[in-house]
């Protein structure tokens, strides 16, 4: 068997798999969940209008990387560029289904880009929201 | 439930061996320079080790948390062997060619690889030209606007 066939024939396999997408970012967010309870008792959830605000708002903290959308444009279904000119995946699930399924490279990058953008870590609530907003589109 | 988690699995490993199949090119390379490649390949090309001296990559790696603009610091345990893989592959190390290290003074460390003398003598023409104020270029760091096989280590006029 060709190696494309192998791919073709595997893809189809996976869709029964595939069509829970969506379900594979829930470890992720019950983690941020059981954090953001831990540092506000009045925590009641996560808002994916919260997150949307949070994900185009404007910051001060440098005038490089103003805003998310700097480098992930407005539209999170739309590829990205880094100021290097490197292509970034869509931010959107929909879109890119392993996004914000290995908690190590999530927090990477949310410890790099906070700094970077809004000049000091993100709380909990405010993961949990950008992440619940980038799985609803 | 069962016959679900058979094909789930079969489907899984199928899926394996064929992008095993498809993509030699990266299974090819040194563990370490595939971590390489991966940490400081997300934002740029990864810039080839042997281009810089070693005391740049040093100064680059200890300043990680201010890197050009953005915070790209790494845990310790990713740094580490990336650390030591530069340090040898680096253009003062026993494996980089004299040619690169050629006219830069020894209390000098350039910041960039397009500050190294070498490099502005091999682009002098494009940089009279004022090629990489281009739009699409954006600055002469994003090698791959004209090397198309910058990504992959190669350089030369044809790549």
């Amino acid at each position: 068997m060709k190696p494309r066939h192998f791919l073709a024939l595997s893809l189809v396999l996976l869709m029964p798999v595939m069509a829970y997408a969506g379900a594979a970012q829930k470890p992720i967010i019950d983690g941020y969940m059981a954090a953001a309870k831990a540092e506000n008792a009045a925590f009641s959830g996560f808002s994916a209008d919260r997150g949307k605000a949070f994900f185009l708002a404007k910051h001060d903290a440098s005038p490089d990387t103003p805003s998310c959308t700097t480098c992930h444009t407005a539209d999170p279904t739309k590829a990205g560029q880094t100021r290097a000119g490197k292509d970034v995946a869509p931010m959107a699930v929909s879109k890119t289904p392993d996004r914000f399924t290995d908690a190590e490279k999530v927090e990477k990058w949310f410890t790099r880009n906070c700094q970077s953008v809004v000049g000091r870590a993100c709380t909990a609530q405010e993961k949990g929201d950008f992440i619940t907003f980038m799985a609803s589109l | 439930m069962k016959k679900f988690i058979v094909i789930g699995t079969f489907s899984l490993v199928l899926l394996g061996v064929s992008l095993a199949l498809t993509e030699p090119g990266n299974s090819a390379l040194p563990q370490v320079e595939q971590a390489y490649a991966k940490e400081c390949g997300a934002c740029h090309i990864p810039y080839p080790a042997q281009y810089l001296p070693k005391r740049f990559w040093e100064r680059i790696l200890g300043s990680l948390d201010k890197h050009f603009g953005e915070n790209a610091t790494l845990s310790p345990k990713a740094l580490q062997p990336i650390k030591a893989y530069l340090d040898s592959r680096a253009a003062d190390s026993a494996s980089g060619n004299p040619r690169i290290m050629r006219d830069v003074a020894v209390n000098n460390t350039p910041l960039r690889i397009v500050e190294m003398p070498f490099w502005i003598h091999i682009h002098h023409r494009m940089i009279e030209r004022k090629a990489f104020d281009a739009p699409k270029v954006k600055s002469a760091g994003n090698c791959g606007a004209c090397h198309r096989g910058a990504a992959n280590g190669q350089f030369g006029d044809d790549d």
